[in-house]
């Protein structure tokens, strides 16, 4: 019997995606424009330059799993997310933040860019529930999109990184 | 009216309550689930005239919330208010009989937009 090589099981191989090739810049970075103006306030706007951390940072992220798998991670100053917290909690903020309130607020601003960078990716894909701690490490640095803005002067870094790691080089 | 808002984020309650107001819904009943398990046991309890839920929640999703609700019979106007808006979800939201699906991040606008002939 004939067989002809179809190049079925090298493209399979091949077939990981990464961010790059599925989504640019632009794009996370109007998503997370659209997901502050929506969420924190019509006149909140991200600039997009890049500005330094602080030491104390605090990251919420929300995992994607599908034909690309990895995680959509915000990070920032950790006075910086609490007064993200503020702004989102408006007149019921407590006159004394709990870690909860940042966690919940925080969390629900990484779920929101997260779900709609999910829906840009090809699918079908699961979001997990959001979390907020240590954001999980780049596994991959060719496999990663960070977008870097200010708001309100202060850095925040949104970064779309895969949770693979490199497939090996034939 | 009594609208029972779901989602696990009590921030997002709290902005899906404030673009109620915002959008003129301002003179209705808001009852508060944090999660579909409780968003389930409320309709039952709280007999509200709608429920606006996220569908992502720990316990019981909005999604599961729903399919219980139909398979008991009870037919109270649900729709979802969640990041996700990927055509398949919506298909999957209006097979289980979900009215919409707004996909957040939201304005008021939007909740007219799906709102008005739901909200009397």
């Amino acid at each position: 019997m004939t067989t002809f090589d179809t190049g079925e099981r090298r493209r399979s191989s091949d077939a990981r995606p990464v961010i790059a090739e599925l989504m640019d810049d632009a794009t996370v970075q109007a998503i997370a424009e659209e997901a502050w103006t929506a969420l924190v306030g019509e006149d909140e706007l991200l600039l997009p330059m890049p500005g330094e951390l602080p030491a104390d940072v605090l990251s919420a992220w929300v995992d994607v799993v599908g034909p690309w798998t990895g995680s959509v991670v915000l990070t920032t100053g950790a006075q910086t997310a609490a007064e993200l917290t503020r702004t989102l909690l408006a007149e019921t903020a407590p006159p004394l933040l709990d870690h909860e309130d940042v966690a919940d607020a925080f969390g629900e601003i990484a779920n929101v860019v997260g779900g709609n960078v999910k829906a840009s990716l090809p699918g079908p894909s699961a979001l997990s529930l959001p979390e907020v701690g240590n954001a999980p490490a780049v596994r991959n640095p060719a496999d990663l999109l960070r977008v870097d803005v200010l708001w309100r002067g202060q850095p925040l870094s949104i970064s779309v990184q895969g949770a693979l790691p490199p497939l090996p080089v034939q | 009216m009594k609208i029972l808002v779901a989602d696990d984020s009590r921030v997002m309650r709290q902005i899906v309550i404030r673009t109620l107001r915002q959008a003129g819904y301002d003179d209705h009943d808001i009852v508060e689930a944090e999660d579909g398990a409780d968003a389930l046991a409320k309709v039952s309890s709280e007999q509200p005239d709608l429920v606006l839920s996220d569908w992502n929640m720990p316990n019981m999703t909005g999604f599961e919330c729903l399919e219980a609700l139909r398979s008991s019979g009870q037919q109270v106007p649900f729709g979802f208010v969640t990041s996700e808006g990927s055509p398949e979800m919506r298909e999957k939201a209006a097979n289980a009989g979900a009215l919409f699906l707004i996909a957040k991040p939201f304005n008021e606008d939007t909740f007219k937009e799906h709102l008005d002939g739901v909200i009397a």
